[in-house]
């Protein structure tokens, strides 16, 4: 608690201190000081979308990481004739976390399929922050490393297992 | 502006004295010349009035020698006048006419000139080094005929007098002759140097400001500091030794001016004593050694200006001594307007050092057909572009365009059929339709004179269209603030509009915008804002100057707010500088911050002093809390939160400050009312009459959906998007995004419908559906419009008739787009990689 809050008796908290509390539950930022994540807290941004507005969309670089606070999003994947749907993700979900490092154009587009509020932060605004707190790249590398490795292996002794070119396309890990 | 800019690197200093200027020379000249004989007459009457009026003690001839005497200065004092307004003008005349001419030579220089060349060089040489070279311009006659005549006269006078003395006085003038020229040689050399640092020096800071971000971003003043000050010790040092000569110079001359009175004195006395000499003469004597100092020092100083001038001159011309990159008009005819094939045959390109970027490239397209060129990073792509729109002069084999030779083309035949659109267009410092209209001008001055023959509304509507800039500039023009005298004619109707937008779509965009109502806290208002509920008339209290004025301040304490008010700077500075002191003081990590970072050192000390007095604050710092609690907007600075106890104080103020405004200073304040439109807000704002929340990216788009029908309904859609057209872009076009600079840049080679487009990587930037838009654009062209496109994204090389693979500056696959797929060749493979 603050001291404006000590002060005067709010119990009202401010957007800034849930940032904080949800920041502290994901993997990608768990691991960092308390006084960074609050810098991470205080650049991330809430956005409300309504139904059928995109998140980001297929091809395009938008650079952003999003984590999901309430509501739906659908993952989809445009071909020239239809809309496909791959999966649907709901609050608590942290999708994007690549995006904040590097440039990568879309592979999918996600579409808010109820009204969604999300925690944001740009790409931008997380580099220029990295640079400040150098100490930060270990843990940055290794939770990207780590997802990178999870979803492989997931997908290699999951789904892969009765696939042989599945099995041949997994090579993510060696890169 | 014919075959002109040749001659300016051939023209002398000299000649810009005469340049359209010999009548008002001779002018001069003939003033001088009365001048010159005019300022002997006094030398006369003194020797007269002495020898004759005062010797004989007659008072007549006194009055009549004086009278003379003093007529004769009146003349010479009013034609010195006459003499230095021609001086001036000759001298203005000529420093314009060298900018301009050197401004024309400039812009004509080939491109690779500006690649080593930096803006502040150009920018130093024209403004202050060709002054001095004009200043000479106005003086280059004048002076040394009057020094010149004047010193002759009066030697010529000294002889008359007495021959002995005359020649006496003349003895001390050989040994200036030699030294000052010695002396001048050495300042001249100094002042190159001089030159030559001061264009490091300005390269070094235009490089600096250019490259700032890369500074700022490795903190790296340190290493810049360093490089700055080498540069400006050396400048130091060497303006040092330049005014050191220069001041030498002067101080000879006046030590030899001060001998010639004593030597005078030495041999005229004697001259005198012994009755060889009159008193009178040896007045007149004396009288012309003060004389002599003039013409003589300005002889020196016309010297020193023609050495000085001469040096930055010969440094300009040195500077700007390259050709241009072709003979700007056709002579002798007009300029051609092709509609034939395009043809490239054994195309090379090679660098001054020899490195060949263009080798032996062969291709032709047909009248209306569109080529793609691809190829991997340095491949020769945007060098094979630039030969052919003539912007690199090709070392070797031919560019044809209806079958006339590129590089045997005027710069206007090129510029008047070949449209060009660059990765990274310049936009100019202007308004979006200046911009828009510069093409489409640069062959028509009837319309850049706003003398007619310019496009229309329709013209300019329908190009923001197809460009997919419609709706940016739909946004500019709702985010301007409308003069009540210019637009008044568009109040009433935006206060309309207003309306039924509120009655129509209020409830459908409550999640995006927070309406102004009276009876709630606005929570995307700042702390000031809610109790002012209003904007002020004229100059009144703002969250700014609010302590200066007691107007503000007793309504703050009568209400209860002071306290709490400070309470929460406190908090918020607290909050802020705690979470932002690890970060640079840089504006992104600021947009959520009530602190700017050009403040923020300033509240870490405050924060800082408070911690320190257990929260004890001294009036200026209690004006600094006040000033940041007031700018608080919960809906944008999200690191604290407002009790429910100050919203409802602050309701009960914004009450209370109507009831005080109404009655201590009535008309100070317009509130807030529907009726009303509010002047001192933007368009967009008057509309939706309360603040779009910052919580959907989407949120203006669907509000400018509504706004968008409701001016269609009033028909006013075409008068925003004229006033979103009077939008600056800024410097470089800084003000508009990479994509917003791509499509004006695109816009503007399309309002001037040249038959063959030019376009390197012109859609880079563009977003899917911008980039579709303009691809059906230019889709439209085929047949019309012969293009080569330089193209980054392979999605679109289908549309084209041709594609053409560089490699290695050669093409090694060219065909159409079923050709070189079924032929599995690079294009196949680069497809295949970036699937």
């Amino acid at each position: 608690m603050n001291f404006y809050k000590a002060q005067n008796n709010i119990d009202k908290s401010c957007e800034f201190d849930e940032n904080l509390y949800l920041l502290r539950q994901l993997d990608f930022f768990s691991d960092l000081p308390l006084e960074t994540i609050k810098i991470f807290a205080y650049l991330c941004i809430r956005e409300t979308y309504t139904r059928d507005d995109y998140l980001f969309q297929q091809n395009i670089d938008d650079g952003k990481a999003f984590y999901i606070i309430s509501g739906h999003v659908k993952l989809i994947c445009n071909d020239e004739k239809e809309e496909q749907l791959i999966r649907i993700y709901e609050k608590g979900v942290f999708l994007g976390g690549l995006a904040l490092v590097g440039k990568i154009p879309r592979l999918f587009s996600l579409k808010a399929l109820t009204k969604a509020v999300c925690l944001t932060i740009t790409r931008e605004k997380f580099l220029k922050a990295v640079r400040q707190l150098p100490e930060l790249m270990p843990n940055v590398f290794q939770s990207i490393v780590e997802s990178i490795y999870t979803s492989e292996r997931v997908f290699f002794y999951k789904h892969a297992k009765n696939c042989q070119y599945c099995k041949q396309k997994t090579i993510l890990t060696f890169l | 502006m014919k075959n002109k800019s040749f001659s300016i690197l051939n023209k002398s200093l000299f000649s810009w004295s005469f340049s359209g200027q010999i009548k008002l020379q001779i002018i001069l000249v003939l003033i001088i010349c009365i001048t010159v004989f005019i300022r002997v007459i006094p030398l006369e009457m003194q020797k007269r009035i002495v020898n004759e009026a005062i010797k004989l003690r007659n008072a007549d001839l006194l009055l009549i020698y004086s009278g003379i005497y003093f007529v004769s200065i009146v003349f010479a004092g009013i034609l010195k006048y006459l003499s230095n307004i021609c001086q001036t003008i000759i001298s203005q005349r000529a420093l314009s006419n060298m900018r301009k001419d050197f401004y024309d030579h400039i812009l004509t220089l080939p491109v690779t000139f500006f690649r080593t060349t930096s803006p502040g060089m150009v920018v130093t040489t024209l403004i202050n080094e060709l002054a001095s070279a004009g200043e000479y311009a106005g003086i280059a006659i004048a002076v040394p005929i009057t020094s010149i005549l004047s010193l002759l006269v009066f030697f010529i006078y000294l002889i008359y007098l007495n021959s002995t003395l005359g020649l006496v006085s003349l003895v001390i003038y050989p040994v200036v002759i030699f030294l000052i020229p010695f002396l001048q040689k050495k300042a001249s050399a100094a002042n190159r140097k001089r030159m030559d640092i001061t264009r490091n020096l300005s390269n070094k800071i235009t490089e600096s400001i250019a490259g700032i971000h890369e500074i700022q971003a490795n903190g790296a003043f340190a290493i810049e500091t360093f490089k700055f000050n080498k540069i400006v010790d050396k400048l130091y040092k060497i303006r040092i030794k330049w005014n050191l000569f220069k001041f030498s110079i002067k101080a000879s001359n006046n030590f030899f001016n001060n001998l010639s009175p004593f030597i005078i004195f030495i041999i005229g006395g004697y001259l005198s004593i012994n009755g060889r000499l009159e008193l009178g003469v040896l007045v007149v004597f004396l009288s012309v050694q003060e004389k002599l100092f003039d013409p003589w020092k300005e002889l020196i100083e016309y010297y020193q200006t023609y050495q000085d001038a001469l040096v930055r001159y010969k440094k300009a011309i040195e500077y700007f001594d390259e050709d241009p990159f072709g003979v700007l008009e056709p002579a002798g005819r007009d300029p051609y307007i092709f509609n034939g094939k395009l043809e490239v045959k054994d195309l090379s390109f090679a660098t001054d050092d020899g490195v060949i970027l263009l080798d032996k490239i062969n291709f032709s397209i047909n009248p209306g057909e569109h080529l793609a060129i691809i190829g991997f990073s340095g491949s020769g792509k945007s060098t094979l572009i630039h030969c052919i729109n003539k912007l690199y002069k090709y070392t070797g084999g031919h560019v044809y365009i209806d079958g006339k030779e590129v590089k045997d083309l005027s710069i206007k035949d090129v510029a008047l059929n070949i449209g060009f659109v660059s990765q990274t267009p310049y936009l100019f410092d202007a308004t979006i339709k200046e911009n828009l209209l510069y093409s489409y001008m640069s062959d028509k001055i009837s319309c850049l004179e706003s003398l007619g023959n310019c496009p229309t509304l329709d013209d300019l509507v329908k190009v923001l269209q197809e460009t997919d800039m419609f709706i940016d500039v739909l946004h500019f023009g709702l985010n301007t603030i409308l003069s009540s005298e210019k637009y008044h004619d568009l109040i009433s109707v935006i206060v309309a509009i207003r309306n039924k937008f509120i009655r129509l779509y209020g409830d459908n965009l409550s999640d995006y915008v927070e309406f102004f109502d009276e009876t709630k806290y606005q929570y995307n208002c700042s702390i000031y804002e809610n109790l002012v509920f209003g904007v002020p008339n004229q100059k009144a209290p703002n969250e700014k100057g609010m302590d200066d004025r007691a107007f503000f301040i007793n309504f703050l304490n009568e209400t209860g707010l002071t306290k709490p008010l400070e309470e929460l700077g406190i908090a918020l500075a607290t909050q802020v500088v705690n979470i932002l002191k690890n970060l640079p003081y840089e504006g992104i990590f600021f947009e959520q911050s009530p602190i700017s970072y050009d403040e923020f050192e300033e509240y870490k000390l405050l924060v800082d002093q408070i911690k320190k007095s257990d929260h004890k604050v001294t009036s200026i710092q209690q004006k600094k809390i006040l000033e940041l609690a007031l700018r608080f907007t919960p809906g944008k600075h999200k690191v604290i939160a407002l009790s429910d106890n100050i919203e409802k104080m602050i309701l009960k103020g914004r009450k209370l400050f109507r009831n005080k405004v109404i009655t201590g200073a009535p008309g100070r304040f317009s509130f807030y009312k529907i009726s009303d439109y509010l002047y001192s807000q933007s368009i967009l704002n008057n509309i939706i009459f309360g603040k779009v929340k910052d919580i959907n990216p989407f949120a203006k788009q669907k509000i400018t959906q509504h706004i968008v029908q409701l001016f269609v309904e009033e028909d006013i859609l075409e008068r925003i998007i004229e006033i979103g057209m009077e939008f600056t872009v800024g410097s470089k076009g800084e003000k508009l995004s990479g994509g917003q600079r791509q499509k004006i840049a695109i816009a503007r080679i399309i309002l001037k419908d040249p038959g063959y487009l030019i376009m390197d990587e012109a859609t880079s930037s563009l977003d899917n559906k911008s980039q579709a838009r303009i691809q059906n654009l230019i889709n439209s062209k085929k047949g019309k419009v012969t293009i080569i496109s330089v193209v980054h994204r392979l999605n679109i090389i289908k549309n084209f008739d041709k594609i053409a693979v560089m490699k290695a500056s050669k093409i090694v696959e060219m065909g159409t787009y079923k050709e070189l797929i079924a032929n599995k060749g690079i294009l196949y493979e680069l497809l295949q990689s970036s699937k």
